[in-house]
């Protein structure tokens, strides 16, 4: 077979399109490579600290550090200290580090998902700034710490929620027996159905009312008729001409009586001893 | 017996065809890479071959191939944005964009892309030339077939392998910031983007991304080229030699690739 040899037509400005190929592999790569050391903070100036720690689990080199949800800086290194504790060196970088005060506070939150995070707080702005190379207590976070006593009581709680929720619980059956008071107070009877706890209980509890009623009507009169008695005896006794009356002047009597009887029977000591 | 022996025969033989064509690759690759990085091989000739080959495997297809590439990529900062702020995680999707994107799918699929449209065309070309014996006639004439025929397509392959990665990273890393920062200012900021271009975009990282591409761009010809040497002088080889070529390519991108994961990540 006969190949025809490619016969290339010339091409315009060939070297300046060459040229352009081949400094755009390095520019990109030159420009990727800053782009990448002014990312991980190589450019800016930076002051260091050091935060102290009993666990770095969590912890890794450029992890960021956040103020109020931005970052200020990053962990530059870590390593042991000869009592065995954390050392965390962190780079915070200048322009940020005025939010960062002798009094504040970071914090090393682990969360559920995705990675750790440190934290600043500064409680009292009006402090002095944290001088450069200051050495700082981080204080760990970690909310899968207390999981397992949240689910401990979680879990007494679940039971005794079991415990009740359970058809023959103690529970259960006061609810059956507030349902079956609530049944009866709605019946013909109201509340007194439920207190007693059948209608015909209730209502012989209504006739005893009613006969209670007759007889405090059949009383009323009773008394009436007492009260009669006792003014007319009033006036018997106590009234003009009454027994009590009759009884003082008897009693007058009886004392002029008694008078003359002593005056007659010293008459009569007299008479005997006259004799 | 018999049987068996024929099986082992035929497994041998197959292992050592393998083993040769491996061998007759990285032979040719060895001498590609010394003929590539002696400045003897570079006289005027050979330097208007080059840019004609960097011409025409990088600068023609470079406007179509990233127009391509920014689409795609738009399409999968899009798709990993979307689930991630559906399940809470949007910070998370610059860094698997980063890493998922542009230091993995955009290099090898630049490479894929090159391997099909020059890698296939190279493979067929070269053992067309070699069952006509246009190299050898070359040869005898006194032009050496190495410098001016094939060294010139190597490097016009890696030189558009390396550009074209180059290009596509640069756009899904505007595209990324487009499409997770710019259009949802509320969830995410430039500090966050670029905290995480630092986070991911380490040195050794780099050096494995660029060493990567650059074995891509090399292997995507250089393959193709030493297949192509060892077709045998009969037309009906020409597509067996293509073929094999290009799986062998497939193979040898997938090799790098893995080889570029460990590197990063074990």
């Amino acid at each position: 077979m006969e190949r025809r040899s490619v016969h290339q037509p010339r091409i315009k400005h060939l070297a300046v399109k060459v040229g352009a190929v081949l400094t755009l592999i390095p520019v990109i790569a030159v420009g990727l490579l800053l782009y990448a050391l002014y990312a991980r903070g190589m450019f800016d100036s930076t002051q260091a600290l050091t935060l102290n720690a009993p666990d770095a689990e969590g912890v890794v080199i450029g992890m960021p550090v956040m103020f109020s949800g931005f970052p200020i800086g990053q962990v530059s290194g870590m390593a042991l200290d000869e009592l065995g504790r954390v050392r965390i060196e962190v780079s915070v970088k200048k322009k940020d580090a005025r939010w960062l005060r002798i009094s504040s506070v970071f914090s090393l939150e682990k969360q559920f998902l995705g990675g750790a995070k440190i934290r600043a707080f500064s409680p009292r702005m009006q402090d002095p700034e944290l001088p450069a190379g200051a050495e700082r207590q981080l204080v760990s976070k970690d909310a899968a710490q207390d999981i397992p006593q949240v689910i401990a009581r979680a879990n007494s709680i679940l039971q005794n929620v079991d415990e009740i929720i359970r058809p023959d619980s103690s529970f259960n059956q006061t609810l059956a027996n507030l349902k079956s008071v609530t049944e009866r107070m709605a019946g013909e009877y109201g509340v007194l159905g439920g207190v007693t706890g059948s209608p015909d209980q209730a209502k012989k509890v209504l006739d005893t009312v009613d006969s209670v009623n007759a007889l405090l009507a059949s009383l009323k009169g009773v008394t009436a008729r007492a009260d009669g008695v006792l003014a007319k005896t009033d006036d018997r006794m106590f009234g003009q001409g009454g027994v009590m009356d009759e009884a003082k002047r008897s009693i007058a009597q009886l004392n002029t009586i008694l008078l003359e009887a002593r005056d007659s029977l010293k008459k009569a000591d007299e008479v005997l001893a006259n004799a | 017996m018999n049987a068996l022996h024929a099986w082992l025969t035929l497994v041998g033989q197959g292992f050592s065809e393998w083993l040769d064509a491996w061998v007759r690759v990285s032979r040719f690759a060895m001498t590609a890479l010394i003929g590539m990085l002696s400045p003897a091989t570079y006289n005027k000739a050979t330097r208007l071959v080059v840019q004609k080959q960097i011409y025409f495997t990088a600068w023609q297809i470079l406007p179509g191939f990233c127009v391509f590439a920014a689409l795609f990529s738009y399409l999968i900062i899009e798709i990993v944005g979307i689930t991630a702020r559906k399940y809470g995680l949007y910070e998370y999707a610059l860094e698997l964009i980063v890493r998922i994107l542009v230091l993995e799918i955009l290099p090898l699929m630049t490479a894929l892309f090159v391997a099909l449209r020059t890698g296939a065309a190279i493979n067929t070309e070269v053992a067309l030339m070699k069952i006509q014996n246009e190299l050898d006639a070359l040869q005898r004439i006194g032009i050496d077939p190495m410098r001016l025929e094939l060294l010139p397509r190597v490097v016009g392959g890696t030189i558009s392998v390396l550009a074209l990665t180059a290009v596509n990273i640069v756009a899904a890393l505007w595209l990324t910031h487009l499409a997770i920062v710019d259009f949802h200012p509320w969830t995410l900021t430039d500090g966050d983007f670029t905290r995480m271009i630092g986070k991911v975009l380490d040195i050794p990282v780099l050096l494995v991304l660029w060493a990567k591409t650059l074995a891509f761009g090399f292997a995507v010809t250089v393959i193709p080229i030493s297949e192509g040497l060892s077709t045998p002088q009969k037309l009906f080889h020409a597509p067996i030699s293509v073929l094999r070529g290009m799986v062998r390519l497939f193979f040898s991108l997938m090799l790098i690739e893995a080889a570029a994961l460990a590197m990063v990540y074990v």
